[in-house]
């Protein structure tokens, strides 16, 4: 039995801003924000005016503000690269209550141009707090942000399940597979990038080494990118040219902020964020179709198939092995081509629900985002974004109209 | 006191050139310890658990009754990773291991592994005892690192 909340609200559009991932004129995170923004109300039809809650990562009155808007409803809820899918549930909640009928979700970060800028444009203050714990019991020690701090969790994985690096490199070749079927992917092909284009397990365990276990290869892109999606009640959305795709489960959780909480490194809060997802929407790991899971490492991905309940726990990898996760596999995952391979600009969240929109709204081989071969059967989809270091977790179950 | 905040370059002393902590108010015992080369814990009065990092309000019981203890200095590495990018002094000093320390009171600390090979981690057990040392970064600052210690 799906519950009261399962598919209360609709995403009805999803879209870009212009010009994204290695932008030849740098480019300020609000800027990315408004052309994304300005593209889904062009493509839903929404007017901009009649959005009535804003939900943003950490500068949502400066958005709206931007947009002249005086919302109901304002979350600006920050966890790292899953606030995105945070937000989708919130929303779902405060439609379901009535409090709103059309909500925006919106992302817009240089994760690229801020080299050009100098940190300039980023819409973040710098510098952190030095009696945070971080700074204080971390920072002393060498760490220098993500890649050094998901690498402990590698070797752990190695260790209680004998898995290696080669097989989690698996993860990386399948997701370039599919980069190549999306030309605005970093990693498309030659033409996109000097290093573009299909890889081996050879290519990802010779690169060069940033943090054993983990290569370069294993890492995510730094990238500009700007996404917004829309959501609205089920009235407004059963009255729009665009496709609606449901929001039938929702979920989050988190196991700590600073790794140094992180009880188990080969778990994530995934496992608890997907069961109250899938008791939302009354399906289960076997019910999905497709699967859009963060991948800011080749270990993330791996070990979120595990907490999701799509493999046995030690054995994620093993769907990209299998090729299941390819292209016209049997399970497709990260179809954009990921935030190894697409496109990843810090916080990825909104990627994922970009491109689970386009799959399910059967607009994924566009010709602009996608080419022959991209776009999946897939009805229903597992999206699940990871933020901070394996800290925070946001699932969300959604289905086809 | 601690081995002083030096390393020779050249018969020459040159000040730690690494991120250097500024204590909080929270943590003052541990890092008033540190300078006299112990490690201080905080421990909770009413369960008895020790918990890093230092918390104003027990995480496991959630009193407020926190005392300090003094650990046996003594751990376990529970996961690492090795460093091959860094920034300022730590980058002269790549590859450096990191690692997750499994405390015997329980809970876990960060570190920087000494006693270890970076260029050969499938050297470097998962599980093996480590014990704590002091490094003196300024007069009033001692940072803890862990050495492998079997």
């Amino acid at each position: 039995m799906p519950g009261e909340l399962s598919r209360a609200a609709a995403i009805v559009g999803a879209a870009e801003a212009n010009e994204i991932g290695y932008p030849k004129t740098p480019k300020t995170a609000l800027q990315l924000h408004m052309e994304a923004i300005k593209n889904v109300s062009n493509q839903t039809g929404i007017p901009i005016s009649r959005i009535n809650g804003v939900f943003g990562a950490g500068w949502s009155s400066q958005i709206a503000e931007h947009l002249g808007l005086h919302p109901d409803y304002i979350d600006t809820t920050a966890v790292g690269g899953c606030s995105f899918e945070m937000h989708v549930h919130h929303a779902l909640a405060a439609i379901h209550a009535g409090i709103i009928d059309v909500a925006l979700v919106t992302h817009g970060e240089n994760g690229y141009s801020q080299r050009a800028t100098g940190g300039r444009g980023t819409g973040r203050a710098r510098g952190g707090d030095p009696w945070d714990p971080g700074s204080l019991y971390s920072n002393p020690y060498g760490v220098t942000g993500a890649p050094s701090n998901y690498s402990h969790a590698l070797t752990r994985h190695m260790h209680r399940y004998g898995t290696t690096p080669e097989d989690f490199a698996e993860i990386a070749v399948v997701t370039r597979q599919w980069a190549t079927l999306n030309p605005r992917a970093v990693m498309h092909s030659k033409e996109t990038h000097p290093e573009g284009g299909p890889i081996t397990v050879e290519t990802v365990q010779k690169s060069r080494i940033i943090s054993w276990p983990l290569t370069l290869l294993h890492v995510c892109l730094v990238t500009d990118y700007g996404g917004a999606i829309l959501i609205t009640s089920p009235e407004i959305a059963k009255s729009l040219p665009t496709k609606p795709v449901w929001i039938a489960g929702a979920g989050e959780n988190m196991s700590h902020s600073n790794m140094l909480e992180m009880g188990d490194f080969t778990a994530t809060s995934a496992a608890a964020s997907a069961a109250t997802a899938y008791r939302m929407a009354g399906m289960g790991p076997e019910d999905m179709e497709m699967a859009m899971i963060y991948d800011s490492f080749t270990v993330t991905a791996g070990i979120t198939a595990e907490m999701l309940g799509l493999a046995p726990k030690g054995e994620g990898f093993t769907l990209w092995k299998s090729g299941k996760a390819a292209p016209g596999g049997s399970f497709p995952i990260n179809t954009n081509g990921g935030g190894l391979s697409f496109n990843h600009s810090g916080m990825y969240g909104m990627q994922l629900l970009v491109e689970a929109y386009r799959q399910l709204s059967g607009t994924a081989e566009d010709g602009v985002n996608g080419i022959a071969g991209k776009q999946t059967k897939a009805r229903s989809c597992v999206v699940n974004g990871t933020g901070g270091s394996l800290s925070t977790t946001g699932t969300l179950v959604l289905v086809a109209d | 006191m601690p081995p002083p905040a030096d390393h020779h370059v050249k018969g020459e002393t040159v000040a730690y050139n690494k991120p250097i902590p500024e204590p909080d108010p929270l943590g003052k015992p541990f890092w008033d310890g540190a300078k006299a080369g112990k490690l201080m814990l905080p421990r909770c009065v009413d369960c008895s658990r020790v918990h890093w990092y230092p918390r104003h309000i027990c995480p496991s019981c959630h009193s407020d009754n926190i005392e300090w203890v003094e650990g046996s200095g003594e751990g376990y590495i529970h996961t690492f990773a090795v460093q091959h990018r860094a920034m300022g002094g730590w980058a002269e000093e790549a590859p450096f291991v990191t690692a997750y320390i499994d405390l015997v009171e329980g809970d876990r600390m960060f570190t920087v592994l000494r006693g270890v090979d970076p260029k050969n981690p499938e050297s470097i057990k998962i599980g093996a005892k480590v014990r704590v040392e002091f490094e003196a970064a300024t007069d009033d600052v001692s940072i803890a690192f862990w050495r492998v210690a079997e």
